[in-house]
């Protein structure tokens, strides 16, 4: 299978640079979470990968090859870029068709991706009367038309409706197991926490980490635990003793700066029986905030509800 | 990448938006829609008395051209729409060869169908005349026939030329359609020589039995609107393959 790799990838636009030095590999195997603020240079990568925008200087390849050298390239790669690029006059089947013809992809396969993306209804209806959770299915229909060992999709969950997500998460993750290279922008983290094996983390057109989601949570998250007990007093003296800080928090205390291994043998030795004790992990959004804090360029953006729109 | 494939899908491209596939047949109504009345209500009187008779069949070319021009504009713009050209060109990388396609599918339907204009105005026309009327045996006449289709389809070409180029069928036809009725139509005859090497006028050309006086001559006239298309066809091709998607 085939992996994407950007070597001192760069795109300038006048004087700004967009993508600025970008070297990381998108593996095969497993989903990778493409994330960063606005304006990170996440949508222009992806052109770039595609053959789409120009690199101001550096490569971008896969399994090895620039894309414009594929020979019918959408049998190597499927891409989602924008939804709304589908032209409103044609029916779904058309959009299809013609992608389909063009890379020699058998007709059936147009009729299978709608099977798959739950288009077979509509396929004959013109792409102006689809919702936009329709238009991204149809988006992933021709993702998956030539049946790729690649994937790369710009905000795939962008208008679905709560099905349609768990859908596209189930969806992908099999197209992983299957030994895929899948590269996922999204802007809702928890969805992406949920997705993404592992991540890549842009902020100004620089990479900022390219890491397994579960070690940039951790690494990324003050250590805290939380526990119950039957003896709350006792407890919260002990570790007041000990320095740690404690709140109550309905009917538990969350100890800040300690995991729960510490916690735990803080208890054991004063012999406080413990209901409940856990490490509690920041999620991928706060771990996400910490590390891009100061590199978000629209920084009233950042922190905004994660139904914001994202760029196109 | 299969030729004969990308080839096929761009056909499918046109023939699924109803906008490019309706300008496409509107080359043949609009043009019939103007011929009938034209030719109906005109007395024999007007016909080929001045004037050149092979010319006097071909009074709806004017409206002809206008649609040919729309053709060749909305079968490219529809590229420019939401980022259209960001799916087509990743479904076909090779610029030159996506370009090559979609500019012979127009020219191959703006020809077919400007060729079924040109003899059926011509026909049409004729058998409303009546008695005054000339055949396709007339000198000249199966030139023009023929010729008109050339050019029409030159002019498709032409306009999805610097459709590529500007990137949006409302600036062509702005430019465009302004510039057949005004320039050549309205003002045409008293603008001096010059005037017959624009696009439109000099394939006129090939419409007429005999050459008016300081013409340049059917084929030559011909020539001369190819060279347009190509120019505009070579701006396009250099757009696309230097801009970014």
């Amino acid at each position: 299978m085939s992996s994407i790799d950007l070597e001192d990838l760069t795109k300038e636009y006048g004087s700004t640079r967009a993508v600025d030095r970008l070297t990381c590999t998108v593996e095969p195997g497993r989903v990778t979470g493409f994330l960063g603020p606005n304006g990170a240079g996440k949508s222009t990568t992806m052109r770039l990968v595609l053959g789409l925008d120009h690199p101001t200087s550096g490569t971008a390849t896969i399994g090895g090859r620039p894309y414009a050298t594929l020979r019918e390239p959408l049998r190597t790669v499927g891409a989602l870029l924008d939804a709304q690029a589908a032209h409103g006059s044609r029916t779904a089947r058309d959009h299809l068709r013609f992608l389909a013809v063009s890379n020699r992809i058998p007709a059936r396969r147009v009729d299978e991706v709608l099977e798959e993306t739950g288009l077979a209804a509509v396929a004959r209806r013109r792409i102006r009367t689809f919702s936009l959770g329709m238009r991204q299915r149809l988006g992933i229909a021709a993702a998956l038309l030539g049946d790729p060992p690649v994937l790369i999709l710009d905000e795939p969950v962008n208008g679905l409706d709560p099905e349609g997500i768990v859908w596209i998460r189930d969806l992908l993750r099999r197209l992983a197991r299957e030994g895929r290279t899948v590269l996922v922008s999204s802007h809702l983290m928890n969805e992406t926490a949920v997705l993404a094996d592992h991540l890549v983390v842009l902020g100004r057109g620089r990479l900022l980490a390219d890491v397994p989601t579960q070690d940039f949570i951790e690494q990324h998250s003050p250590p805290r635990a939380r526990v119950r007990t039957d003896d709350p007093a006792r407890l919260r003296a002990t570790l007041l003793a000990e320095g740690y800080t404690v709140q109550e928090d309905d009917g538990r205390w969350v100890v800040e700066g300690a995991r729960a291994g510490e916690v735990g043998a803080v208890a054991a030795r004063e012999g406080i029986p413990l209901l409940e004790l856990t490490d509690e992990r920041a999620s991928l959004e706060q771990a996400y905030f910490a590390l891009t804090a100061d590199e978000a360029e629209y920084t009233a953006a950042a922190p905004a509800s994660p139904t914001v729109p994202q760029e196109a | 990448m299969s030729v004969t494939a990308v080839l096929r899908s761009e056909w499918i491209k046109i023939r699924s938006v109803r906008a490019s596939f309706g300008s496409l047949l509107a080359i043949l109504v609009v043009t019939l829609l103007f011929t009938l009345p034209l030719y109906a209500t005109e007395g024999q009187a007007e016909a080929g008395s001045d004037g050149d008779v092979v010319f006097g069949a071909f009074q709806a070319i004017y409206f002809a051209q206008i649609a040919a021009i729309a053709f060749g504009a909305v079968a490219v713009s529809s590229e420019y729409a939401n980022g259209a050209l960001r799916v087509s060109l990743s479904a076909v990388p090779n610029r030159s060869l996506f370009y090559g396609a979609r500019t012979t599918v127009v020219a191959a339907a703006a020809l077919l169908v400007g060729l079924v204009t040109a003899f059926t105005t011509f026909l049409v026309g004729q058998a409303l005349l009546g008695e005054d009327a000339i055949g396709l045996g007339e000198p000249g006449a199966l030139r023009a026939c023929v010729g008109a289709g050339i050019h029409l389809a030159l002019l498709a070409l032409f306009a999805a030329g610097l459709t590529f180029l500007l990137r949006s069928a409302v600036l062509v036809l702005g430019l465009l359609v302004p510039f057949i009725l005004i320039v050549s139509f309205v003002i045409g005859d008293a603008a001096g020589k010059a005037v017959e090497f624009l696009p439109d006028r000099a394939g006129q050309q090939v419409l007429y039995q005999q050459t008016p006086a300081g013409g340049i001559g059917p084929w030559p006239g011909l020539a001369v609107t190819a060279l347009w298309a190509a120019a505009a066809l070579l701006a396009g091709l250099w757009a696309v393959r230097r801009r970014d998607a």
